[in-house]
């Protein structure tokens, strides 16, 4: 992780975990307009689905028909007044037709799902696309505010929420409706009346599983807290292992962990006593409908109004139509889920990217490297500033300390210069232009920095020197490395530059990952230089390379280093001591030693009694 | 297999579960044909009394079935939950018995989705199995018993497409099962891609790599979806497949039916009969082939788990040995090397003797072995070779928990926990009152940003700390050391991300207030130690001398060394 500075944008975040969270924004905002940006993804691939539509359309209408031909199939073998045996002829005819019903079904029914995979990937693909290209182009300031686990859990868990649901759930809503309405026309066209009555079991299956789905969800949120809890607990137990042990705290985690155990334990019990009974609920309501038609039918049928035959469809058809309620009902829930996931998606898409800088002509390759910051005031919160009318300014090919204690901004005025924040009063010149006037891109291609906190990618040890100017030839990497001091730990490993990185460079040591980065920086060749000085331990061998390394790197080139070391800052051109948001000294170092000031008592505590 | 004792404290439940399961399935295997009935008997012959009469029998069926199918699933949620929590109780006792080094083994995130996931995984399997399991195999078995009984030629249909059905989920799924593989691995990718992209969005930034970024994710974005289009097609080839195999195997129960009619062996109801029975079976089969899946998902996490469970701590407490001395620690011929590491001894031959009181500093290269020899003392790892006193006794002779309480370490990770900043602090001594709380907050020159926060020592600590500095979090345990007042106090590294002031003014005041504790502190800058009373200085595993500051600055070519590093160099050479 890149160094957040440490008075600003991490703070204020509540205790939440990253559970609660998701739970709590389950349900969406603004529903219908997020649906409404959803679907105009899919609609990018309106062929696919209207293709979809089509495909279920006859898979419902199949569906309908077979059990209507299975009917006459049965009819075929039962005797009545007109024949005492089998109508073979009848029978054979039917079951052919039949057998078409289903094969065409069947068929449909792949399309429907290499159609909507297809749909659904698709979309997906392009939302993670956009998604991506929106996080690249988003301001630092977005990336420190939000937690990076959050970012990636909507670039994952919630992508993948709307792959489920474009794939699986779009399709279970459509049919299930289509088979309602189908259903349903066909049930009025048997019985009005009858259909009124199975209309009305229909409603008490509603009304029951809503209520019941509200109160089973409470218990599913509270299980999912709890889960969260465990989750938090076993990490941070776990993570922080040496620390329980040290302490002896092994016996209090357990039974603290014990205690949220067994309140798993009862919400779960809970829940799944809940959900138990939904079913058999269910199928209770749904018979309960049976016997109402049943008997309700019965006495139509003695009355006269209807036949026998229109009994014996329509139990068959009243179960087709309560089937799809609970599906509905179920595809409903994971909808809303996905379209959440989908606002928080949005969110990120709709956030303001990051200026693209100003017009003014600006080539990184003829800039001579003067800074200037004029009376610059900059707080990541607008009310705690970090820096207060601070004035700096470097001259080309100089080399500047930066230094002062921890939290005074030192960090902060490399944000600005990079813009990877922008200042709030004040203006930072590049050879006499404002920075915010020229395009971004330009600026940020005239200047290289090197973190404290090395970042590495995915790649090869190649790859990640070539980040520095992607162009570069393998001599000019291997150039690049040699100046960095790196080549000699490449040159040992077995693949060499085709060496490629675990996650993060996890397989080479601290100070070889500075040294990449150096070796990055040497090979983007720019005119002005960060230098963010490591104070993190590597051994004596790779320090006294790394120094030289970043000497080497420093030369002819305006220099701007944070800097931990003595060395370094007698080395300086000028050393600048920033405190209270402001240039408190600015001079060499034998000047400001004279001066018995705050650099003094810096140098004193650091390095008192060990002058040579 | 080995997990099944967990379920015996509910034996009773997981006996009832199933029991219960059987009188909902009897229901429901009742219910076509009271259905039947109402129909031949009521509908038919125009039997008011016969509908009525059978509807409030259905009635009290469902109503009975119900409270089966209810209770065997409360039944089962007693049983499966409770035998989820006694699983995850015993996995965290046991993760918090291990050794270092075995933990070292489980990463973080691993423990974490055994201990929840996982064991979700096997109690839902519990669960599964106790109903869901007993109602298929009991519809299938029952279904396959009727329609033989109705008429042994229907047992063809069933012996046909029964074995086809289970050879196309089986086929599928040997094909689909590496197809899944290659997609974690693409999906890994993305994520890979997008997870840099998050935390070096200031080195993309910095190098204007925004546009080459993007073609990476854009290719990877591609395989993803590509890998996952192969693997969803061939899963749509799965249910439509089944279902016309059962489909066909409906036309044939119809067809063999109606010729069975014609030769009055059958009734025409007993066909509907068959058809509900040979549809019940053969989606009991798909059902089974979904819960195959569960449990191969079951079995991984089943594994995961008594891995953990198998796993043997191999630090255990001593038979209890006092201590003759107070604040001492001596290192006799110690040797030491990493379990998992091949050889390469970490420390060798190190004698080293503390007295109480004194301040000595631990000074070496990385990888030269501070930090082990310090872990040797609370006893995280144990010594290969030689001997390692606290008080005069070896520490393997002490119960762990008496030998710790001797000894505060502040790590060079600073780790905290979610709670107060008070609670935090309070590790060190439990029953510590507030007064000592911010007195130890004071000498780890903590107190002035403790108060500062909103909620002053009330204020709660987030995500380990996520909201705090790097200082601010190392001051805050060395506050919790501090507040636990051991005789031996070791700082591992915990300075560093202090600034030099306060690092500076942190040793001035824990000088003043430890008096006669033991204090051992490794670090980097000599700035940082060369006060102290001895600098033991190490070099690949070997103490290479041990003495002050001046004498070794006179005589200690390692040593000089660093000090050139640090002081002296420069851009000259």
């Amino acid at each position: 992780m890149p160094p957040v500075p440490n008075m600003g944008p991490n703070r204020g975040r509540g205790p939440a975990g990253p559970h609660s969270a998701r739970i709590t924004a389950e349900k969406p905002k603004n529903g219908t307009k997020t649906l409404k940006k959803l679907l105009r993804y899919i609609g990018r691939s309106k062929y696919l689905f209207f293709m979809l539509l089509a495909v279920m359309l006859t898979i419902t209408v199949m569906g309908l028909l077979a059990p209507k031909i299975q009917q006459v199939a049965i009819d075929s073998i039962t005797p009545n007044e007109n024949r005492s045996g089998v109508d073979m002829d009848k029978l054979v005819d039917t079951l052919i037709l039949l057998a078409v019903v289903y094969a065409v079904s069947a068929v449909m029914t792949y399309l429907q799902g290499r159609i909507s995979a297809k749909l659904s990937q698709v979309t997906v693909r392009t939302m993670r696309r956009d998604l991506f290209g929106s996080l690249v182009h988003l301001p630092i300031k977005y990336i420190d505010d939000h937690r990076h686990g959050d970012l990636m859990s909507r670039m994952t868990n919630d992508v993948e929420n709307i792959s489920t649901t474009v794939s699986q759930s779009i399709g279970s809503l459509i049919s299930g409706i289509l088979t309602v309405l189908g259903t349903f026309i066909i049930m009025l066209t048997y019985s009005p009346l009858l259909t009124l009555i199975s209309i009305s079991t229909i409603f008490i299956t509603i009304f029951v599983s809503a209520k019941m789905t509200k109160y089973m969800k409470k218990f599913f949120v509270e299980q999912q807290i709890i889960l969260g809890k465990i989750n938090g607990h076993v990490e941070e137990t776990v993570t922080g292992y040496r620390t329980v042990v040290a302490y002896s705290k092994e016996q209090d985690s357990i039974e603290e962990f014990r205690a949220m155990s067994n309140e798993l334990r009862k919400t779960g019990i809970k829940a799944q006593i809940c959900g138990g009974m939904m079913g058999p609920l269910m199928n209770c309501i749904s018979n309960f409908g049976f016997v109402l038609i049943a008997a309700f039918g019965g006495w139509f049928s003695i009355q006269g109004w209807i036949t026998v035959g229109t009994i014996q469809a329509f139990i068959l058809y009243s179960k087709q139509f309560s089937r799809p309620i609970n599906e509905i009902a179920n595809q409903y829930a994971n909808i809303q889920t996905a379209i959440a996931g989908a606002e928080r998606i949005f969110e990120v898409m709709e956030a303001e990217p990051e200026p693209v800088g100003g017009e003014l002509p600006f080539d990184h390759n003829d800039v001579r490297g003067d800074i200037d910051f004029k009376n610059i005031t900059f707080g990541y919160n607008k009310d705690k500033p970090v820096l207060r009318g601070l004035d700096l300014w470097v001259k080309k090919g100089q080399k500047i300390a930066i230094v002062g204690s921890t939290g005074s901004g030192k960090t902060t005025v490399v944000n600005l210069l990079t813009r990877f924040y922008d200042a709030d009063e004040g203006t930072i010149t590049v050879d006499g232009m404002d920075i915010t006037r020229i395009p971004i891109e330009e600026l940020r291609r005239s200047i290289a920095i090197v973190l404290q906190d090395t970042v590495l990618f995915s790649g090869t040890i190649g790859d990640n020197i070539r980040y520095g100017r992607a162009d570069a030839t393998a001599e000019e990497v291997a150039a690049a490395a040699d100046k960095a001091y790196a080549d000699e730990f490449i040159e040992r490993l077995p693949e060499k530059y085709d060496t490629v990185l675990s996650e993060g460079g996890s397989n080479l040591s601290q100070g070889q990952r500075q040294l990449l980065s150096i070796a990055r920086a040497v090979l983007a060749d720019p005119k002005i230089l960060i230098l963010d000085e490591a104070t993190s331990s590597v051994d004596t061998r790779t320090e006294m390379h790394i120094q030289s390394a970043m000497v080497a790197l420093m030369k002819d080139r305006t220099s701007l280093i944070i800097a931990h070391r003595l060395s370094t800052i007698r080395d300086a051109d000028k050393i600048v001591v920033i405190d209270q948001g402001r240039v408190s000294e600015a001079g060499s170092h034998e000047e400001l030693i004279a001066q018995h000031g705050k650099y003094y008592q810096l140098y004193q505590t650091q390095f008192a009694g060990s002058k040579t | 297999m080995k997990l099944a004792r967990y379920l015996k404290p509910y034996t009773l439940f997981a006996l009832l579960a199933p029991l219960a399961m059987v009188g909902e399935v009897f229901v429901d295997l009742l219910q076509p044909k009271l259905l039947s009935q109402i129909v031949d008997d009521g509908v038919l012959p125009q039997n008011m009394d016969v509908i009525l009469s059978t509807g409030i029998i259905m009635m009290l069926t469902i109503i009975l079935g119900g409270c089966c199918g209810s209770a065997s699933s409360a039944f089962s949620g007693v049983a499966s939950q409770g035998f989820a929590r006694d699983l995850r109780n015993d996995v965290f006792s046991r993760v918090m018995g291990l050794s270092f080094q075995q933990t070292d083994k489980f990463t973080t995130g691993s423990l974490v989705t055994r201990l929840t996931t996982d064991i979700t995984a096997i109690q839902q399997l519990v669960d599964f199995a106790l109903r869901m399991f007993v109602r298929n195999i009991m519809f299938l078995i029952g279904g396959v018993f009727m329609m033989m009984q109705l008429n042994v030629r229907f047992g063809i249909v069933v012996a046909v497409s029964l074995p086809l059905e289970v050879l196309i989920v089986v086929l599928i799924m040997r094909f689909a099962n590496p197809l899944y593989t290659i997609v974690a691995g693409k999906l890994d990718n993305v994520n890979t891609v997008m997870q840099e992209n998050v935390t070096g969005a200031r080195v993309v930034k910095a190098y204007v790599r925004e546009q080459s970024e993007t073609e990476r994710f854009d290719a990877a974005n591609g395989a993803l979806m590509d890998s996952n289009l192969k693997v969803m097609r061939l899963m749509a080839l799965l249910g439509p497949l089944l279902m016309l195999i059962m489909n066909a195997a409906v036309l044939a129960v119809i067809y063999i039916g109606g010729l069975q009619v014609e030769a009055r062996e059958l009734k025409v109801g007993e066909v509907m009969a068959a058809v509900t029975y040979v549809t019940q079976i053969l989606h009991g089969i798909m059902m089974l082939s979904m819960m195959s899946q569960s449990i191969s998902r079951a079995s991984a996490s089943a594994k995961r788990l008594n891995e953990v469970l198998a796993t043997e701590p191999v630090i255990s407490d001593g038979q209890g040995a006092e201590g003759a001395e107070q604040g001492t620690v001596e290192f006799r011929n110690v040797s030491f090397a990493y379990p998992s590491s091949t050889g390469r001894p970490v420390l060798a031959e190190i004698d080293l003797k503390i007295a109480k009181g004194e301040n000595i500093a631990i000074l070496g290269a990385t990888g030269s072995g501070k930090s082990s020899l310090v872990n040797l003392i609370p006893r995280f790892y144990d010594a290969v070779s030689g001997e390692v006193l606290v008080d005069g006794a070896d520490v393997r002779s002490y119960e762990l928990s008496d030998l710790r309480s001797r000894i505060g370490i502040v790590l060079q990770k600073s780790e905290l926990f979610s709670a107060s900043v008070a609670e935090n602090i309070r590790w060190g001594k439990k029953d510590a009152t507030d007064e000592e709380v911010v007195e130890a907050a004071k000498i780890a020159q903590a107190d002035e940003f403790v108060s500062n926060m909103p909620e002053g020592y009330d204020s709660r600590i987030a995500e380990k700390g996520a909201s705090l500095s790097g200082g601010q979090k190392q001051r805050l345990s060395i506050a919790r050391a501090v507040l636990k007042k051991p005789e031996i106090l070791i700082f591992d590294d915990s300075t560093s991300a202090l600034d030099l002031r306060t690092e500076a003014s942190l040793r001035q005041k824990l000088r003043e207030s430890l008096k006669g504790t033991t204090v051992i502190t490794i670090a980097q800058r000599i700035a940082s130690v060369k006060d102290c009373d001895r600098i033991a200085v190490i070099d690949h595993g070997r103490l290479v001398a041990c003495a002050p500051h001046e004498e070794l600055l006179a005589g200690c070519a390692v040593y000089q060394d660093i000090y050139r590093s640090q002081v002296r160099t420069g851009g000259e050479e």
